[in-house]
């Protein structure tokens, strides 16, 4: 199906003419997309889906709350959607604190629409595939996706919200296999022309070969430099834990009592940035409030959180823009985090680390101690032993438990290139590689 | 114009898939309706239902597979469906490998439900809200809690399965889960305590019995107060000892380091870039000492209650019960039409799909370690000194499954046969053999727990499944308890690498 434009905004408006409603919300999302897999150097798995939501949110009696979601755009069947969420919030008890809705506003118009790419078909996206298993050296097999996918949001409610946005996205990964030894990389980009995928190729199949016959390292406190797909997950997981102002208000974030004080080195800024010219995504949140640029975490200090619409109200501030469906039990969550590069040349990351660990990325991390931000995960696909600027080989993989603030307070220096990376569907996160002093490894496995 | 029945519709793809060349063709019509409901403290503070019909069409074409899938289902755009699933399969075979062959199967014609005591979805929601409110309440009685958060979900999916072998099945799943979680924050600390189990409790296949089983609010006070307790709780010191996991969390270990190892299309590579691969070989099958002799694993999509409890596989394959590890030994795999044939058998029925939108992967239904003996007070009784382990916060696992850590939330400390202090922040890692290997028993029948884990990730895109594993409390020796280098000053260890050595290996 094309691009359905103003008809999603249409659709909106149809859902939230529901007679008898105080307020009233319509989100509907439109995505398609495709995703070919490959394994051992064949395809082996390649889809298509197409899907399209229609979530209402009605409120009676001026603070009773209902919502209700269809996977259908039939007037009848929004109507009956309609009908669905008005008899649930008149079960529902009072909720004294609803906040009402947003009104209108302006949208930064973000243009992250790519016609080829939303256009891409399976032969152009197996095309991708043979171009880099064809090139793959001998010895080296590959597994891995190329994804070209089309999102359209809109978001429209009796207050005037009428919020219209559409983008793209492209992806490439690829594991290569060398025998004793994997190599891992990642591209993502708005634009499907704009994926290096010969390079990411070449660069996970060096990899792979570099870390062959890994020696064995005992575990322990060791300087390392993080590759970007690494550090984008310890940002991302910093989001997780507690930027957004619900969670700083139940007392579940790690931010509680250190809002204004230093949390980690002063190399380190991060923010949160839907606007951004180089990430993916829509200019508003999905209760239809501009995103705006928020720096959580400014040299070091930790300088803000992220709001909803009811959360900003509690607070007498302006929201963010970083609502989820409300309402929701989780609040606000910055979905667009970026770590500000610096100024060394990754290349010069790895010649200023004496002795030391070069990790390309980790796996199924989790959550081991909320306040003091400890996680624990896994190194995979190329981790390799640095001795005087240079990589002396490969070394197995090893368990981290380590508490991200305190990794993040030990940086030595910062990356100046990004790369925009994603782990485990938490959203996306453009970070750059860094040069940490200290990083616990609390265990090893056997290859 | 009439709407199309989904019988209709599923007719129609596949007659549009085998047209535009499909040697064979299936499509799946699935309707799923969602209800969650989540109380803190005083207030409703999400709600959401959700219902979700469409279709995914797949096919193999000269030996490679094609998915195409719509949540939007008019005549021509199913059509469509059947020839864009073949369009996907021809540009597979530019990068072709072997070709796929399905272990052969009986096409069944069928109907199953998911048996019922209450009907879920007709419980007035005005019911549930007050039940969650009385168990936030009871806990917020409890001084020095912070928050009270009580939760009841509930699913349905019908699944029309056809399949151009003619296959006709018509499935109706339903599964409720509810729980309570309890959370005292305080001097820098959050600790969190739930009931049944973490991650919204308790799931199963059933109706609003499995709710009233949980018995939400009978058990509010009680973890309210071991979440406070927590608060003022010493953190586990690091060492190797004796440890009995719960149910809750032994059904954790079970999942990840003994279902997900024995996934075959995770052992064949196919998994490989991102959930990862495992340790385990084909040819391991009958020659590996997978654990003890205590230890006895059975994939099994017919228990009762569990979240992998099914008529027929999302390939049309039977549920069936069969031996993954029989006292130690590794017996068997999780498989499909595709992997079975690899292995000279026919499929096991492992093969399921998270909605229409997502083609079948192989899943874990119910894997199930077998009970042993006693209760969990006979288990304490005979453990002289060790920790008794209760209720998850944590994982993670290596990509080829051996090394783990979970974390959990609460230990207890056992000395001479009985419990005594509790401890807060607790991990314990390992390896897979090794950990198995050193489990020296598991409680009995009147401890066997099915246990549900809603939220198993795997696949690209992305796909949630539900499985569940029948544990009762099981005791492993030496393990390491505590993480190194978590605490004191340790200094910078830059040490160079060693070659060969145990390197720190433990388990």
């Amino acid at each position: 199906m094309a691009r359905l434009g103003e008809r999603l905004l249409e659709v909106a408006e149809v859902a939230i003419a529901a007679e008898g409603a105080d307020d009233a919300e319509a989100l509907v999302i439109r995505e398609a997309g495709g995703l070919t897999r490959f394994a051992s150097s064949r395809i082996h798995q390649s889809t298509w889906r197409e899907d399209l939501l229609v979530r209402l949110r009605l409120v009676v009696d001026g603070n009773r709350v209902g919502t209700a979601t269809i996977h259908d755009m039939e007037p009848a069947a929004v109507a009956a959607a309609a009908r669905r969420a008005a008899e649930v919030a008149r079960t529902m008890p009072p909720d004294p604190g609803y906040p009402g809705m947003p009104g209108p506003a302006a949208y930064a118009a973000a243009a992250r629409w790519d016609e080829a790419t939303a256009a891409a078909d399976p032969a152009t996206r197996a095309g991708l595939v043979a171009g880099v298993v064809h090139r793959l050296p001998a010895g080296v097999t590959a597994a891995g996706a190329c994804e070209t996918r089309e999102l359209e949001v809109a978001v429209a409610n009796l207050r005037g919200v009428r919020a219209l946005g559409a983008t793209t996205a492209a992806s490439f990964s690829i594991l290569a296999d060398a025998g004793s030894g994997t190599g891992w990389a990642e591209g993502a980009e708005p634009r499907l022309a704009d994926l290096d995928v010969a390079a990411l190729g070449e660069r996970a199949a060096r990899k792979a070969v570099d870390a062959r016959e890994p020696r064995e390292l005992p575990p322990g406190a060791y300087p390392v430099v993080l590759e970007p797909a690494a550090v984008a997950t310890l940002v991302q997981f910093l989001g997780w834990l507690g930027f957004g102002a619900k969670a700083y208000d139940e007392g579940r974030s790690f931010l509680v009592g250190r809002l204004g004080q230093r949390v980690c080195s002063p190399l380190v800024t991060i923010v949160d940035d839907a606007l951004a010219a180089d990430t993916i995504g829509v200019g508003f949140d999905f209760e239809g409030v501009p995103k705006r640029r928020v720096t959580l975490i400014d040299e070091g200090v930790a300088a803000s959180l992220v709001y909803d619409y009811r959360a900003a109200r509690q607070h007498g501030v302006e929201p963010t823009g970083h609502g989820l469906p409300a309402p929701s039990a989780e609040g606000a969550y910055p979905m667009h985090l970026a770590m500000v590069p610096g100024a060394t040349a990754r290349a010069e990351l790895v010649a200023g680390m004496e002795r030391g660990l070069l990790v390309t990325r980790f796996h199924y991390t989790n959550l081991v101690n909320l306040m003091e931000t400890t996680i624990t995960g896994m190194t995979r696909d190329g981790t390799f032993w640095v001795e005087d600027g240079q990589v002396r080989g490969a070394v197995r993989n090893l368990r981290f438990t380590q508490s991200i603030l305190d990794a993040l307070s030990a940086v030595r220096a910062v990356g100046a290139d990004t790369e925009l990376a994603s782990e485990d569907g938490h959203g996306a996160a453009r970070a750059p590689a860094l040069a940490i002093d200290r990083f616990n490894f609390s265990s090893a496995t056997t290859f | 114009m009439r709407a199309m029945e989904p019988e209709e519709l599923a007719e129609l793809a596949l007659r549009a898939a085998v047209a535009a060349g499909a040697g064979y063709a299936d499509a799946r019509w699935v309707r799923q309706e969602t209800e969650s409901l989540t109380v803190t403290d005083d207030r409703v503070d999400d709600l959401e239902a959700e219902d979700s019909s469409g279709l995914g069409v797949r096919v193999l074409v000269d030996g490679c597979w094609g998915f195409a899938a719509s949540a939007l289902l008019d005549p021509e755009r199913v059509r469509d469906l059947g020839r864009r699933a073949v369009e996907i399969a021809r540009a597979a075979a530019s990068v072709p490998g072997e070709p796929v062959r399905l272990a052969p199967l009986e096409p069944a014609v069928a109907s199953w439900s998911t048996p019922l005591g209450r009907d879920p979805f007709v419980v007035p929601l005005a019911e549930r809200v007050e039940l969650l409110l009385a168990a936030c309440e009871a806990q917020r009685a409890v001084a020095g809690l912070t928050h009270a958060r009580a939760t009841v979900d509930l699913w349905r999916r019908r699944t029309l399965f056809w399949s151009s072998e003619g296959a006709r099945l018509d499935q109706t799943v339903t599964q409720t889960g509810a729980g309570i979680e309890a959370v005292a924050v305080g001097d820098g600390d959050l600790q969190q305590r739930s009931w049944p189990n973490s991650f919204r409790g308790q799931f199963l296949a059933g109706g609003w019995e499995v709710v009233e089983a949980a018995d939400l609010v009978g058990n509010a006070q009680r973890v309210a107060r071991e979440a406070v307790d927590l608060l003022h709780a010493p953190e586990l010191p690091e060492r190797v000892t004796t440890v009995i996991l719960d149910g809750q969390q032994l059904s954790l270990q079970v999942h990840e380091s003994v279902g997900h190892p024995l996934e075959l299309d995770r052992i064949f590579g196919t998994e490989a870039s991102y959930a990862g691969t495992s340790f385990v070989r084909p040819e391991d099958r009958g020659r590996l000492r997978y654990g003890s002799e205590a230890m006895s694993v059975t994939s099994d999509a017919t228990t009762p209650g569990g979240l992998g409890t099914f008529g027929f596989d999302d390939e049309g394959v039977p549920a069936q019960r069969a031996p993954l590890v029989a006292g130690g030994m590794l017996e068997g795999f999780l498989t499909s039409r595709e992997t079975a044939t690899a292995l000279g058998t026919t499929s096991g029925g492992a093969m399921r799909a998270d909605g229409w939108g997502s083609p079948p992967l192989i899943r874990m239904t119910n894997v199930n370690l077998e009970p042993g003996e006693g209760t969990l007070d006979d288990l304490v009784a005979d453990t002289a000194d060790g920790l008794l382990l209760s209720v998850n916060r944590s994982w993670s696992i290596d990509d080829r499954r051996v090394n783990f850590q979970f974390g959990v939330e609460a230990a207890w400390e056992i000395r001479g046969g009985r419990l005594g202090r509790l401890f807060k922040n607790a991990t314990y890692d390992g390896r897979t053999t090794n950990f198995w290997g050193s489990m020296d028993a598991v409680c009995g029948p009147q401890a066997w727990v099915v246990w549900g884990i809603p939220n198993c990730g795997k696949g690209q895109p992305y796909q949630n499944g539900r499985v569940s594993h029948g544990a009762a409390p099981g005791r492993f020796r030496d393990v390491h308890v505590g993480v190194r280098g978590s605490g004191g000053s340790g200094g910078l260890k830059a040490s160079p690498p060693v070659d060969g050595g145990s390197g720190g290996a433990h388990g």
